[in-house]
């Protein structure tokens, strides 16, 4: 029997709700097809967070709780990888899309001998393999893209599926991980985190953005103030990212997350392609611009014309009030 | 120190496109250097500012594709050689790796810079795969790249924060454009290019590629939205009272 073997990354200590997502899909496609769906966990706390995989429906899970899978880095994870898809044999391995797996995929393609699809909008299983929906040239269009051949490896971006409990009473598998660190040529000197607020921007439900219109600190903390209020992840334009204002983790767009939230607010942002692609799924866009001819205004379900340093602080007030209660 | 880079030649994606009969169409037939090869060059650039060494470029692509190697050459790269193939070559980031691998296997560098991903197709495949096909230490999606004695210092944008990656040489690097903003050919470079050695190369695919583009469709319809403009306080009011009630994205 053919099989899907899901991918659950760990972020934080916990499975990242992405990865649920994907395994949700997964499990629906395993059911259409009288496939098998497994999942593979690679951190010290694997066997804990299993049980969270079978909430979601896995039917095998395997893991590698070695120490060395704490933090993310290309080449034990690569050969951790490369041991469970070798065991499990799987047709398709679908992956959440993350900066972790885009710095994996290619190379595991390669080792695996694998046809592979990065950053899809959907998927689905044909005879042979998988078809996807990949947006394309910067988000304007879609490309309806086949991959043939015995093992597909396929990325998914945030935000594409639902996650959806499903119970299960899956085995768990203990694997074996054998990496010779000695072999590394490669060492992370230190991890700088990012200092803006603790909401991981690819997974929460609002997204408050900032642009070049934000000029300065005062109106940086008129943005985080609205994110404050609403509970919403920070975003920013590469503008404000290179003016230092912002961190380069927040950038969505093209080069940076792509993200769809219930609610996306943009604020002093012009609209640049590059940028639309990052968001241009959200379901609700607000944007705040004093140009109303600015492009964002093409995307926006309800454009603001007006000065965002004379409009947010009213808009903050507006929206404590009606909130039932307001996060500290 | 050598460096070698991987360019490649992407349609203009900010120049009007549509589709017809579920092909691509280009207003114009713009072609330009992929951006975040550009910023590839320009890093290779500012390690060489107070060193020896050179500059080679590796480009996969028609005919037509001479031009963006010129353009990398007029910035200031030494040398490149062009892997010919026919127009209308299906290639996938597989096929163009392996293809690109067998080059470069052939040559010596102490660091093999790509870009993080091709502007059009966003895939960010080529980069890991070579990196796998040569046997290289890699980080990707480097937002800073100094050298250290005989490590290569690479800054890599992560999920969550930077991740700071020691390496050792020979390594890959693939750039994002938040790396640097590339600089404009100087007519001194323009002048300067044409006389730079440039090595073609006829390569054929072995193999057809596992992935292929069926189609184009374009993005779902969203609805159109509205735009107000009046007060400050007006516009607050009116928007809270439709996300409220309307959209009910707020609670
Ligand atoms: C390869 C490539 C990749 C890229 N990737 C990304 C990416 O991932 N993300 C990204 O964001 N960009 C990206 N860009 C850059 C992109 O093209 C734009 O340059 C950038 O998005 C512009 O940011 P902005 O909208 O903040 O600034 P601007 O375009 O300068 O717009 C500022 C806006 O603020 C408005 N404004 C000014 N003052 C006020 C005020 N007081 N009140 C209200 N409105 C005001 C102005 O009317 C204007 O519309 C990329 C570019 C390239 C070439
Ligand atoms: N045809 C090509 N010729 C040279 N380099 C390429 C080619 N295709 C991809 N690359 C390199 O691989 C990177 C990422 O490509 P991709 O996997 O297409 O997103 C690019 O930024 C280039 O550095």
């Amino acid at each position: 029997m053919s099989k899907i073997l899901t991918y659950l990354a760990v972020q934080d200590g916990k499975i990242k709700r992405a990865s649920l997502e994907v395994l949700s899909h997964c499990r629906a496609l395993a059911q259409e097809h009288g496939w098998t769906v497994e999942s593979v966990l690679l951190h010290p706390d694997a066997r804990s967070l299993a049980t969270t995989a079978q909430q979601y429906g896995a039917e095998t899970v395997y893991y590698m709780d070695h120490p060395q899978l704490q933090a993310h880095l290309n080449a034990p994870f690569l050969a951790a990888l490369h041991a469970v898809i070798t065991h499990a044999n799987p047709h398709v391995v679908a992956f959440a899309s993350s900066e972790a797996v885009k710095d994996m995929l290619g190379a595991l393609a390669v080792r695996t001998q694998a046809a592979v699809l990065s950053d899809v909008a959907s998927f689905h299983i044909i005879a042979g393999g998988v078809e996807a929906k990949r947006p394309v040239m910067a988000s304007k269009l879609i490309a309806r893209t086949q991959a043939q051949g015995a093992r597909v490896l396929v990325s998914v971006r945030a935000g594409a599926y639902t996650a959806e409990e499903a119970p299960t009473e899956a085995a768990l598998v203990p694997l074996p991980f054998t990496f010779d660190v000695d072999t590394l040529k490669q060492q992370v000197r230190e991890v700088v985190q990012d200092a803006l607020g603790t909401l991981d921007l690819s997974e929460t439900q609002v997204v408050v953005a900032a642009g070049r219109g934000v000029k300065d600190e005062a109106g940086k903390a008129l943005v985080t103030q609205l994110a404050d209020t609403l509970g919403a992840a920070i975003g920013a334009s590469r503008a404000v990212v290179e003016s230092g204002l912002f961190p380069a983790s927040a950038q969505v767009g093209q080069t940076g997350k792509v993200v769809s939230p219930d609610l996306y607010i943009a604020v002093g942002i012009s609209g640049a392609i590059q940028h639309v692609a990052g968001m241009q799924n959200s379901r609700v866009i607000v944007a705040i611009n004093k140009d109303g001819d600015a492009p964002i205004f093409n995307y926006a379900t309800y454009g603001l014309v007006g000065d965002l340093y004379a409009v947010l602080p009213p808009l903050i007030n507006e929206i404590k009030q009606v909130l039932p209660t307001t996060p500290e | 120190m050598k460096i070698a880079v991987c360019i490649k030649q992407v349609p203009d994606i900010t120049a009007p496109l549509h589709i017809q009969n579920g092909a691509l169409v280009f207003d114009t037939n713009r072609m330009v250097l992929n951006a975040y090869d550009a910023s590839a060059v320009e890093a290779a650039l500012v390690l060489l500012e107070n060193r020896e060494g050179s500059i080679h470029l590796f480009l996969l692509g028609p005919d037509r594709a001479k031009e963006t190697i010129r353009k990398a050459l007029a910035m200031g790269a030494h040398e490149a050689t062009h892997l010919l193939v026919p127009d209308d070559a299906a290639l996938d980031a597989y096929l163009s790796a392996s293809l690109l691998a067998e080059q470069l296997k052939q040559h010596t560098f102490d660091i093999l810079l790509c870009g993080k991903q091709s502007q059009d197709t966003d895939a960010g495949l080529t980069g890991t795969m070579l990196a796998e096909h040569l046997a290289l230490p890699y980080a990707t999606n480097a937002v800073g790249l100094t050298l250290e004695d005989d490590l290569v210092v690479a800054t890599r944008q992560g999920d969550a924060g930077q991740e700071i990656m020691a390496l050792e040489t020979p390594c890959l690097v693939t750039c994002s454009n938040d790396m640097n903003n590339p600089r404009i050919p100087s007519i001194k470079g323009i002048m300067q290019s044409k006389r730079k050695p440039v090595q073609t190369i006829s390569v054929t695919p072995d193999a057809t590629p596992s992935t292929q583009v069926m189609g184009y469709e374009p993005l779902p319809e969203r609805t159109p939205g509205v735009q107000w403009e009046g007060e400050p306080l007006e516009l607050a009011r009116r928007l809270v009272h439709h996300l409220n009630d309307e959209a009910r994205v707020l609670s």
